[in-house]
């Protein structure tokens, strides 16, 4: 099973890397306009933003895009395991404190 | 980073999965410590946010100081999978003068979170024991910190190695492969902190 393909130039990476910049300014930015674009929004947009940064870095500079698909089952079944078993806590926690 | 593990271990083919074990453990490896840094985060989701009597570390928050330690370790990010570039094009300069910026980098970002602690230690009298807010605070970034550490100390160490060894060898290329993975996911779990416990809290 070949896992090899063509990745991305030094070139590529150091446009990755600006989008990255530019994408922590704009989250730095949303931080301070809280109160302008309204909270629910500001919110919403930082967690997309981190979101996209996270799989920004691990697509590109992990290569995972480029990989088996083997690799990103294993990769992602820990993410997700990790992201239910603590929403689970978590609601938990949340619904302890309702009652 | 797939270019070395083929061209350099001829093994890789028996493997069942055809995927080097070691890449595939360092990648289960990974994926297990979504597990550990999910539960820091969920601790400090639970009771950073709390009020308590004394003072919090979401009152404290330097973000500006914090912004640009974010972006000191995502361009750290940068020179890693250049340093990883440059040596699948077997280019021993550049790698070696790429691992010493990333492990710089992640030095001037461990300074930065050195710095952080004791700010916070001495200027605002907030410790690990103040109340649980900034207990999981420290627990969270304390152990990413350490983590941090860690990887600027095999960083430093290949660097070390392609100076005594004059090149770093195929096995070598491995070593930076695995070593930057692991660098790069230290950045992601600072990406979902620097939003989740910063930006987030501090709103």
């Amino acid at each position: 099973m070949s896992t090899e393909h063509a990745h991305p130039t030094p070139k590529m990476y150091v446009r990755i890397a600006g989008i990255l910049a530019v994408l922590t300014a704009v989250e730095v930015g949303l931080f301070y306009m809280e109160e302008t674009v309204g909270s629910g929004l500001a919110r919403t947009l930082l967690v997309a933003l981190a979101f996209v940064k996270f799989v920004g870095v691990i697509g590109w500079y992990m290569h995972l895009r480029f990989e088996s698909g083997l690799l990103s089952r294993f990769f992602s079944a820990g993410f997700f395991l990790a992201m239910g078993l603590y929403a689970i806590v978590l609601g938990s926690f949340a619904l302890a404190a309702l009652l | 980073m797939t270019d070395l593990a083929h061209t350099t271990e001829h093994h890789d083919e028996h493997e069942s999965t055809g995927i080097d074990n070691r890449k595939l453990g360092m990648w289960v490896f990974l994926s297990s410590e979504f597990l550990f840094f999910g539960a820091l985060i969920s601790n400090y989701l639970l009771y950073g946010n709390r009020d308590f009597d004394t003072v919090t570390p979401r009152e404290i928050y330097d973000i500006p100081f914090t912004s640009f330690s974010s972006f000191v370790l995502l361009m750290s990010s940068l020179t890693m999978v250049l340093a990883h570039d440059a040596l699948s094009r077997d280019d021993q300069a550049q790698t070696r003068t790429w691992l010493f910026a990333t492990g710089a980098l992640g030095s001037v970002f461990l300074g930065g979170q050195v710095f952080e602690f004791y700010e916070f230690i001495t200027a605002e009298g907030m410790t690990l024991t103040t109340n649980p807010a900034s207990s999981s605070f420290f627990l969270l970034t304390g152990f990413h910190g350490v983590h941090v550490a860690m990887g600027v100390l095999m960083l430093f160490s290949l660097f070390g190695m392609s100076l005594r060894q004059g090149r770093l060898s195929s096995r070598s290329g491995l070593n930076v492969e695995y070593v930057g993975l692991y660098w790069h996911f230290v950045d992601i779990i600072w990406i979902v902190i620097f939003t989740l416990v910063y930006l987030l809290s501090a709103a």
